[in-house]
């Protein structure tokens, strides 16, 4: 007889062999259905962070399931694996996450666990949820010490996807309000998921008013592919080495998945100078935008510059297109205070620079990647189609996933030029935000 | 093209070649005349020897044919055992017991053990090879160890002694082996160590020069598994950028090949590679493509491909698969002509000399005394490949690091097989050549040859991984295999099928008592107390060098004197900078 896949964890398999991905079709979430999913009622996706804990690299449990949840409406903000308790906290604060989940398969789970329930009460998330799994690792008895100790649910191994994603959706879903005993980055944060639920559901954001602004704000755009991420992260390194008391705020927007609305929000995994409690970090998902931001990201902006706690704020499109322009560079207001275009050596040639129609708006233009060959040839187009602008625009040549690359100094300096950051004045209301512990 | 796109191009030419002398086998009488002259001479050449039930047996099992072409396809498409291009096995008489028994064959077995602290692991080291005939110790280490961090590092208490053995430094190293002489001929030691093994194997180093002298270097045999691509690829354990990571890398299988003789200080390994979810296919098509991008590496150094070339070492992953009866012998064919017709490299060089470790991932949870014969079985199919060297699971790793008595069960199954079995030790090559092994290895080495021209065109290894090419293609696999599981298409019994109503077992946890960790800080504590004064100068030098062109790992074996794993980690990454993970 064949009795394919009990649901209880008396059969569980090894650790590494713990998710399973369901085949058979799955009725559409409530609310997600295509056409449906943008509609201005319909609840807003959960949002949960996942990540697998310090030390520990086995990532094909939670690659599994963080695609299982994408593909349940849900977004998913990755951290990846190897990630300290503070790191993990952080990041839970920063996106305001509905829960967090940690995927643990190399030991240590009972203190790591504790650990962050301890450390997101003593950073104002104690209200954040957190769960689990880690295969036959995780003992029903570590549970129950686990549970004791704050921990909201542990997944044994055998239990299916489905049952897995049917109690995350049930369990963690509620909505965002606004909470006036939120403090620091959780309050900014919460600030920043109601705009988007108010743009979610057809509402007008408010703005949070507050300080005067004096951030400058930057907007990155470029191809998918160019190298954004990195660029920005190594900018933030530069930020974090040069202004020695400031904050920086990166907000990443990531696509949302057409069909189920839930999305991967991977931006994270290669930040890795964003660890560290100068950064803000948020990412959005697009929920359906089609400008290369997030509906909510002019809000976004808003409450970040308004808050009048940081230095310098990152914006990062989706990769765009030819005539993309996510921040209004030639219609209604321009949503930053400056523009910086990536390009990749591979663009497609002269003809095809002709047409990027952000090449005239940019304020800073930046050729990533120059390590690549054909970098000497398009650095001379590149230069030749800037020209034409007759607006001074000087192309910035970097080689960003290079270890202190000088072409990243120079376009830092450049930027902090333009945004009169000085080391000398850098943040002193920073100081006053201290966070996380 | 990538060196990979030649290398395929070259097996190909290799095929086309044996096809030739199969032609002309037939085609040429005195062609014809000589090979069954040299089949003859071979045939006559084989020793016999008699079963325990007086069963008169070849020491060699050969085709039985004396027409020319068989004869050709035989020696040139598999190649007699130790001979070119090596399908059948690496050497010529592997696991053979010699004089009627009196001497036992090549001893594979090499037992994979670390938990706790120093001591607890050289406790369980002494425990297993009371059950050995050879000194052979493998060590696993714990996740702050294999990250670089030292057991005092922020956050990574839980973790001291879990899953392996904390080693921060030197002094922990001596306290490892304490009692072990590891330059007795029969002693060899591996570790299972990536992004540091240059500051770990210095620390090895280091504590074996104060125990046995200076002279210890040429005596000590081992393998350390440094292979950093497919950490990246698959095992996530990257603390260095890549070019950094290879650098360091390079410079210590530089340093060993002439000073650390009998050491392999590089295990290309494709065990990560399918246990993280990639086919035999892939796995073994990665790993060949990792070596061959070592050897391009090495020799764009300036090193020299029959100097370093023997010193390489491989692992591969054995599960369940039909492709895993063949793989080791593919594996070796694909390598020696890839070095011999590529790299110009001698035959010393293009010997792929394999370590096997049984299938993590096919064990399970459920009813898991069932792994107990899962493990087995993998073992036979490692043997019949004839693997160097191999190591078998135990039943209870679903849980936990392995107790004493799965251990000991897990060593004893490759006894069983190897000792208490006739059917390694009197006859070598028992199915070598049977239709079912020619025809999968055709379909198994075409698969490898897809995958290299498709990595070829990607611009090869390094530029693919720069693309996610390899990850993708083992998260893609890794959730096939789940989704076969899920179907039952990939029956796994116990699981989804046969299921019976047995509870869940107690399995006794290895696990460390945290006042064990406490003592693992403690001790890190006093060693930096009592080297704070030379420390800083240590690791001045050592960023000096790393700055400059010199060997890292000529310079590590002084920092390591004085500073720990973590000081080293923190100073490497100051100057180098750190390792950018991908999705």
């Amino acid at each position: 007889m064949n009795r394919i896949f009990p649901p209880d964890a008396r059969n569980a398999p090894a650790a590494v062999t713990a998710i399973f991905i369901p085949l058979g079709d799955r009725s559409p979430v409530a609310g997600l259905v295509p056409g449906a999913r943008f509609h201005p009622m319909a609840a807003p996706p959960l949002r949960l962070l996942t990540a697998v804990p310090l030390c520990d690299g086995h990532d094909s449990a939670i690659t599994t399931i963080n695609l299982e949840l994408a593909r349940h409406g849900i977004e998913v903000i990755y951290l990846g694996y190897h990630q300290s308790v503070a790191a993990i906290v952080r990041a839970a604060i920063q996106e305001d996450v509905n829960a967090v989940g940690l995927s643990s398969y190399n030991g240590g789970h009972l203190i790591f666990f504790r650990e962050v329930v301890r450390r997101l009460r003593a950073g104002g998330g104690g209200d954040i949820p957190v769960f689990g799994g880690g295969g036959g690792t995780i003992t029903p008895a570590d549970a129950r010490v686990m549970q004791r100790d704050g921990v909201d649910r542990i997944f044994f191994a055998g239990t299916s996807l489905d049952r897995i994603m049917a109690e995350i959706k049930t369990r963690y879903a509620r909505p965002a309000k606004p909470a006036r005993k939120l403090k620091g980055d959780r309050a900014l944060a919460r600030a920043i998921t109601i705009a988007e639920t108010a743009t979610f559901t057809g509402d007008t954001p408010r703005s949070s008013g507050g300080a005067k602004p004096r951030a400058q704000v930057v907007g990155v755009a470029g191809p998918g592919g160019a190298g954004k991420s990195t660029l920005i992260d190594e900018l933030t390194s530069r930020f974090l080495q040069k202004i020695p008391r400031g904050r920086i705020a990166l907000l990443a927007n990531d696509p949302s998945h057409p069909g189920t609305g839930g999305a991967i929000l991977g931006d994270r995994v290669s930040a890795i100078y964003a660890q560290d409690d100068r950064v803000f970090f948020r990412s959005l998902a697009t929920r359906g935008s089609l400008t290369g931001l997030s509906a909510a990201a002019p809000a976004a902006i808003e409450i970040l510059r308004n808050s009048g706690k940081f230095d310098l704020i990152f914006v990062e499109s989706v990769g765009v297109g030819q005539e993309s322009d996510p921040f209004n560079v030639f219609h209604g207001r321009k949503l930053v205070d400056t523009v910086l275009y990536v390009l990749p050596p591979h663009y497609g040639g002269r003809i095809q620079l002709q047409k990027i129609a952000l090449l005239n708006g940019a304020d800073l233009v930046v050729l990533n990647k120059c390590d690549d060959p054909r970098a000497h040839a398009a650095k001379a187009e590149i230069q030749t189609r800037l020209d034409q602008n007759q607006r001074g625009q000087r192309l910035h040549a970097t080689t960003a996933a290079t270890h202190s690359d000088p072409g990243v100094d120079r376009l830092f300096a450049a930027i902090a030029e333009l945004g009169g950051l000085d080391p000398a004045r850098g943040g002193e209301k920073a100081c006053q935000m201290e966070v996380s512990p | 093209m990538s060196s990979l796109g030649r290398i395929a191009d070259s097996v190909v030419a290799y095929n086309q070649f044996v096809t030739g002398e199969v032609a002309r086998a037939r085609a040429n009488k005195k062609y014809a005349g000589e090979l069954r002259a040299r089949w003859a001479k071979i045939r006559q050449s084989v020793e016999w020897t008699q079963s325990p039930t007086g069963t008169k047996l070849p020491r060699l099992a050969l085709p039985d044919t004396d027409e020319p072409g068989a004869i050709a396809a035989y020696l040139f498409g598999q190649g007699l055992p130790g001979e070119f291009p090596y399908a059948t096995a690496a050497y010529r008489e592997m696991y053979l017991e010699r004089d009627g028994g009196e001497t036992p064959g090549e001893e594979p077995m090499r037992l994979f053990a670390g938990l706790g602290l120093a001591e607890d692991t050289n406790a369980r080291f002494k425990y297993l090879s009371r059950n050995q005939k050879s000194l052979r110790l493998s060590t696993a280490f714990d996740g702050p160890t294999l990250y670089g961090l030292d057991s005092d590092h922020e956050g990574v208490l839980g973790k001291v002694g879990e899953g392996g053995v904390a080693i921060d430094t030197v002094e922990d190293m001596l306290r490892l082996f304490a009692g072990f002489d590891l330059t007795r001929p029969d002693a060899s030691v591996s570790m299972t160590m990536n992004a540091p093994a240059p500051a770990i194997l210095a620390m090895f180093i280091a504590a074996a020069k104060r125990r046995f002298g200076p002279g210890c270097l040429k005596q000590l045999r081992g393998t350390i598994q440094a292979d950093i691509l497919k950490e990246v690829q698959a095992q996530n354990e990257v603390i260095f950028p890549v070019d950094a990571s290879l650098r360091f890398l390079c410079d210590m299988i530089e340093w060993c090949v002439p000073n650390l003789p009998k050491w392999y200080p590089v295990s290309i390994s494709g065990y990560h590679i399918a246990e993280a979810g990639a086919t035999p296919v892939q796995q073994a098509a990665f790993t060949l493509a990792n070596g061959f991008t070592y050897v391009e590496l090495l020799r764009q150094r300036g090193a020299d491909v029959n100097r370093f070339g023997p010193r390489l070492s491989f692992f591969l992953d054995c599960g369940l698969d039909v492709e895993y009866l063949v793989l080791g012998r593919v594996c070796r064919r694909l390598w020696a002509i890839g070095l011999r017709d590529v790299f110009g490299a001698d035959a010393k060089a293009q010997i792929l000399k394999l370590h096997t470790q049984t299938s993590g991932r096919s064990l399970i949870a459920a009813e898991f005394q069932n792994n107990l014969t899962r493990t087995a079985t993998e073992l036979m199919l490692a043997y019949l490949n004839y693997t160097n060297s191999c190591h078998s699971n135990s039943a209870d790793e679903p849980f936990t690091t392995p107790t004493e008595k799965y251990a000991l069960l897990a060593s004893h199954a490759q006894s069983i097989l190897l000792e208490e079995s006739g059917l390694f030790k009197h006859t070598m090559n028992l199915f070598g050549g049977a239709p079912g092994l020619l025809a999968l290895e055709r379909q198994v080495e075409q698969g490898i040859l897809d995958v290299f021209r498709e990595m070829d065109t990607l611009g090869g290894v390094i530029p693919a991984m720069e693309q996610r090419y390899q990850r993708s293609k083992i998260q893609e696999a890794g959730h096939a295999y789940e989704q076969q599981i899920y179907s039952g298409r990939r029956p796994v019994i116990g699981l989804n099928r046969y299921v019976t109503d047995e509870p869940l077992p107690h399995v006794p946890l290895a696990r460390t008592a945290p006042r064990r960790q406490r003592l693992q800080v403690e001790r890190l504590t006093a060693f930096k107390k009592k080297h704070a004064k030379k420390a800083p100068a240590a690791l001045q030098r050592l960023e000096n060098v790393v700055r400059g062109k010199g060997n890292v790992f000529d310079e590590l074996l002084n920092t390591v004197e004085v500073c720990s794993l973590g000081q080293i980690t923190a100073c490497l990454t100051g100057v180098v900078g750190k390792f950018r993970p991908m999705v």
